[in-house]
């Protein structure tokens, strides 16, 4: 557990993109599915998630529709909308300007 | 719904994933309980990760502002002691806003709705100097109607007078205005019921018509529609209503003041009870004149078809215009467009600019207390930091919190325009509930409303914004770990202390002012009355509304002298017109004896019977008083007062000298006796404006219908008055009583009117004590709060409570000092100044007299002290909870 880190602030929503880009998934398979794919290094802070999908289904990145659930039970499924699509590229591109800048740094230093 | 709906699918939706992350659980080997609450706390606060998701979604700004309003006013009802406190301070300062407001909205904004108005024009006789008279001649206003090419109508319409007629009994009075048959139609206004009168009705000796006035036939005769046709008595006379006013026309001049009647002008020398008035050749009724210009004629023109009117006329009647004095007209006429005139040309500016005043007045009492809550929501705001801190270290935005806070204080604004607009209803009813001979409309009319709301909403933000940023600029840190030691205020000259004083000063000025009104009030019981009050009683009836003409009522009126006369302990009796001592005011020419044109002058007349010096014990001087050689017939002859003697004919002993009415040059009038000066019907002018003196004519010879019978018994006056009005049913039964009291009485309500105004401003003075008082309660609340850290230390190191007391008693008492010292001092200056001046003010159309108090130095320290009593109290309420304060929790204390 010590190995965890929260997930920043700014990085959710590219997760949270990235994540349903795939297929639609309701809030808790979200936050699961991100902690699955980068090993259990990350953990998506619960309380700031449901903040950070309606912000973005108002921002008209992501829809949401009722489906059932694993267990069977009604659930709000997001998926991508066009727009989210090209948010998702530009967001992609930015991390990983900031993230190649950031190694520069560590390694030249 | 929609928002319902929402919300219910955000519950589902972290329902669920607390299932969810229960079953995950649960799977890594917890008990179903364990997992449960392991969830929760994974989670957070639910409530709050809705608010979150509420607000990411921008669900708008709406909700946000119901739930602070909720909020807010969730906090404003457990804070109800600084919330009644507010709400009180601003209900008083909108309330008189709003009050006045509406007052100078029904004398000076109410705009008539005419016709075509850019056509009509408002046309005077100009006096010597060429300024504008208040009104018109019936004969000039008939020359102006001949010019027709210029006008395509022209109208004319007395000032409103007062009137009595009889309504389901009683005798009530009425404001009647004299009109042309031209009246509406010029203005270009249709009657709502019935028709206006013509041409053949405005003629002397016509039947008497009347059209009623919109409002009065609503409140008098519930718009009833059969009205029309129906027969009152007006003055006694018989007179037919045959129309309704428009609806949204209240008279000419409109200054709130209603007008009950139209009656043709012709109908004034029935009318007016003033008989030498009904002698006069021509009809003299001052008038205003309106006209309509023709189609292509402009004002110019007019002005200069006028002009040649008014030298022809001054050059074809050389007796109107050859005098000299306050009431000489002169050759010229002025012509001015009626939308550039509200009242009148000459009382406009000054009528605008007191208006102005008053607003610019009662507005600086708003910003008073304005301030006052400012300092209270800063006082609040202080000891809310903390909450303050705790929000924003939570992660609220300072936006957030400024709305938040900003809501509440509109709030608080809109529930004091709320008390307000109650509160000025209420004083608006009071003010009508006064009896007075006519009705002042003032209705909350939209601009009121609109006014009102205006008010409280700018108050709200204005008052509510400035403390709001402060509250929220806080330090962080400082405030949270609760280790800031706040710098101490030592600055004396802070804005809100000068608001202070500021407020002490207005209030001492106030009641500066309402010691001048209490001494007028001894002045005019300290002044000579110079007639005998006790044991005299007056019955007043009008023999016309009992139909009796001029010979049937003098058998009648004699007859109920007799009677009046043998009721056991009466030692005099007499017969008079009007009641004793009111007077008539009318310009006379004097003669001047040296065959010069004589000066016209103002004096008052008082139509009194044989008799009538004897029963008011009045003494003659020289010469003699009214007995039966004075009759219809005989030579014209007055009593008059040894003050116009000395006055007008320059001498102690007029006896032998003459007057005439300058309204009738036939009426010369002997002076045949010179008597005591007495106190007028009414003292407030004696003090203040003592300048037409009165004289007396005799009924007998006047022409004057006698209307009431004076006594003077040797014993009670008040079963006297009783009396008095059994003997007048034993007479006619019909016969209404108009006026029965006793002259102490009548004496009584003559002096009242200081005594009213005394009240008026002993109000105000109140109110500003109060504002003034919860002021200096904020200002000394927010230096305990801010210091209360500075207290703690100090009496944790040993200080005792009365030290800490007396270094806040320090400053209230240099604040309620300096306030009071600059009330007094303008005080006196106000009082010096009234005794310096001539005694009148000119206010455009006439002078106003003014009372020259002197200065006294026991009402001013009277003054002093209640202001330092009430400033003292105010303050005493924060300045004990100081000095209760327990060390510890002082220091506590953020």
């Amino acid at each position: 557990m010590s190995d965890q880190t929260d997930v920043l602030q700014g990085t959710l929503d590219l997760l949270i993109l990235r994540t349903i880009a795939l297929a639609p998934m309701h809030g808790w398979a979200i936050a699961q599915r991100i902690q699955q794919i980068s090993d259990d290094l990350l953990r998506v802070a619960q309380g700031s998630l449901y903040p950070a999908l309606h912000r973005l289904e108002h921002q008209g990145w992501i829809t949401a529709d009722w489906g059932a659930s694993e267990n069977n039970r009604r659930a709000r499924f997001y998926s991508l909308t066009k727009a989210g699509r090209k948010q998702l590229e530009t967001e992609v591109a930015k991390w990983e300007r900031l993230s190649a800048g950031v190694n520069l740094v560590l390694q030249r230093t | 719904m929609f928002r319902d709906r929402r919300e219910s699918d955000l519950s589902e939706e972290l329902q669920l994933h607390l299932e969810r992350e229960t079953e995950r659980l649960q799977a890594t080997g917890l008990s179903r309980e364990e997992a449960r609450l392991q969830a929760r706390r994974l989670f957070g606060g639910v409530e709050q990760i809705k608010e979150e998701a509420r607000d990411a979604r921008g669900t708008g700004a709406w909700d946000a502002l119901v739930r602070d309003a909720r909020h807010g006013l969730r906090r404003l009802v457990r804070d109800w002691r600084f919330t009644t406190a507010a709400v009180l301070i601003l209900g008083i300062a909108i309330g008189a806003n709003t009050a006045i407001f509406s007052v100078v909205n029904a004398v000076l904004f109410r705009r008539q709705a005419f016709a075509d108005p850019d056509r009509l024009v408002n046309i005077y006789q100009n006096d010597r100097a060429g300024k504008p008279m208040i009104v018109t001649s019936y004969s000039a206003y008939m020359e102006m109607a001949e010019y027709t090419d210029i006008f395509s109508g022209t109208m004319a319409s007395s000032i409103p007078n007062p009137s009595r007629y009889l309504h389901d009994g009683t005798v009530r009075d009425a404001v009647v205005e004299y009109a042309s048959a031209t009246y509406l139609k010029v203005l270009g206004l249709q009657p709502s019921l019935g028709r206006w009168f013509d041409e053949t009705e405005v003629r002397r000796g016509a039947p008497l018509v009347a059209v009623l006035g919109y409002q009065s036939w609503a409140r008098l005769f519930r718009s009833d529609p059969s009205v029309i046709g129906r027969v009152i008595r007006m003055e006694g006379v018989a007179v037919t209503i045959i129309g309704v006013g428009p609806a949204n026309h209240r008279g000419t001049l409109d200054v709130g003041l209603g007008t009950d009647f139209w009656l043709p002008i012709t109908a004034v020398p029935v009318m007016i009870p003033v008989a030498a008035l009904r002698d006069a050749p021509t009809i003299f009724v001052p008038l205003f004149v309106k006209a309509r210009l023709r189609e292509g004629v402009t004002v110019p023109q007019a002005r200069a078809a006028m002009d040649v009117l008014g030298r022809r006329l001054a050059a074809e009647n050389p007796d109107q215009f050859g005098n000299r004095g306050e009431f000489a007209i002169g050759p010229g006429i002025t012509v001015v467009p009626s939308s550039d005139v509200r009242i009148h040309p000459q009382a406009d500016v000054p009528f605008m600019a007191l208006a102005s005043l008053v607003l610019v007045i009662v507005g600086l009492v708003l910003a008073i207390a304005c301030s006052n809550l400012a300092t209270l929501l800063l006082v609040r705001g202080a000891a809310r930091a903390k909450e303050v801190s705790v929000r924003l270290a939570m992660g609220a935005t300072r936006r957030q919190l400024v709305r938040h806070l900003l809501i509440e204080s509109l709030l608080l604004s809109l529930a004091g325009g709320i008390v307000g607009c109650v509160l000025a209803w209420w004083g608006m009813r009071a003010l009508q509930a006064i009896d007075l001979p006519f009705r002042v409309d003032m209705n909350v009319d939209y601009r009121v409303l609109a006014f009102a709301i205006m008010l409280s909403l700018v108050t709200g933000v204005v008052f509510g914004l400035a403390p709001a940023i402060k509250a929220t600029r806080v330090d962080l840190l400082q405030t949270l770990r609760d280790e800031g030691l706040q710098p101490i205020d030592h600055r004396r000259l802070t804005l809100k202390n000068a608001l202070i004083v500021v407020q002490v000063a207005i209030s001492v000025l106030l009641l500066g002012g309402t010691s001048i009104f209490l001494q007028a009030t001894a002045a005019t019981k300290a002044l000579r009355v110079g007639y005998a009050v006790d044991g005299v009683a007056m019955l007043e009836t009008d023999w016309r509304f009992a139909g009796y003409s001029q010979s049937t009522a003098k058998t009648a009126h004699d007859d109920l002298l007799r009677r009046i006369e043998a009721i056991p302990g009466v030692e005099s009796a007499a017969l008079m017109s009007g009641l004793p001592m009111a007077s008539t005011g009318m310009p006379i020419v004097v003669d001047s004896a040296t065959g010069q044109p004589g000066s016209e002058v103002e004096a008052a007349m008082l139509e009194a019977g044989p008799g009538f010096f004897d029963t008011m014990r009045i003494p003659l001087l020289y010469g003699r008083v009214f007995d039966a050689r004075d009759r219809a017939d005989s030579p014209r002859v007055a009593v008059i007062t040894e003050a116009m003697s000395r006055k007008y004919f320059g001498a102690v002993d007029a006896v032998g000298r003459r007057f005439r009415l300058q309204s009738d040059p036939n009426s010369w009038t002997e002076v045949i006796g010179i008597v005591r000066d007495t106190g007028t019907g009414d003292f407030e002018d004696d003090i203040l404006d003592p300048i037409a003196p009165p004289y007396y004519r005799s009924y007998t010879q006047s022409g004057a219908q006698a209307t009431t019978v004076l006594a003077r018994t040797s014993r009670d006056a008040a079963s006297l008055v009783a009396a008095m009005q059994r003997e007048l049913r034993a007479v006619d039964i019909t016969l209404p009583v108009i006026t029965a009291k006793t002259m102490a009485q009548r004496l009584e309500e003559s002096q009242a009117v200081p005594a009213v105004a005394a009240t008026f401003l002993a109000i105000l003075a109140g109110l500003g004590l109060l504002l003034a008082s919860i002021g200096l309660y904020a200002v000394v609340a927010f230096a305990v709060a801010r210091r209360s850290r500075e207290i703690g230390i100090r009496m944790a190191l040993g200080a005792r409570s009365q030290q800490v007391v007396s270094s806040i008693a320090r400053g209230v008492a240099a604040l309620i000092g300096v306030g009071t010292g600059i009330g007094l001092v303008l005080s006196v200056l106000l009082m010096l100044a009234l005794r310096t001046s001539s005694g009148s003010a000119d206010i455009g159309i006439g002078s106003m007299t003014v009372y020259r108090p002197s200065i006294d130095p026991l009402a001013l320290l009277a003054i002093a002290a209640v202001t330092a009593l009430v400033g003292v109290a105010a303050a005493f309420v924060p300045a004990r909870r100081a000095a209760r304060m327990h060390p510890l929790v002082a220091l506590r204390h953020e």
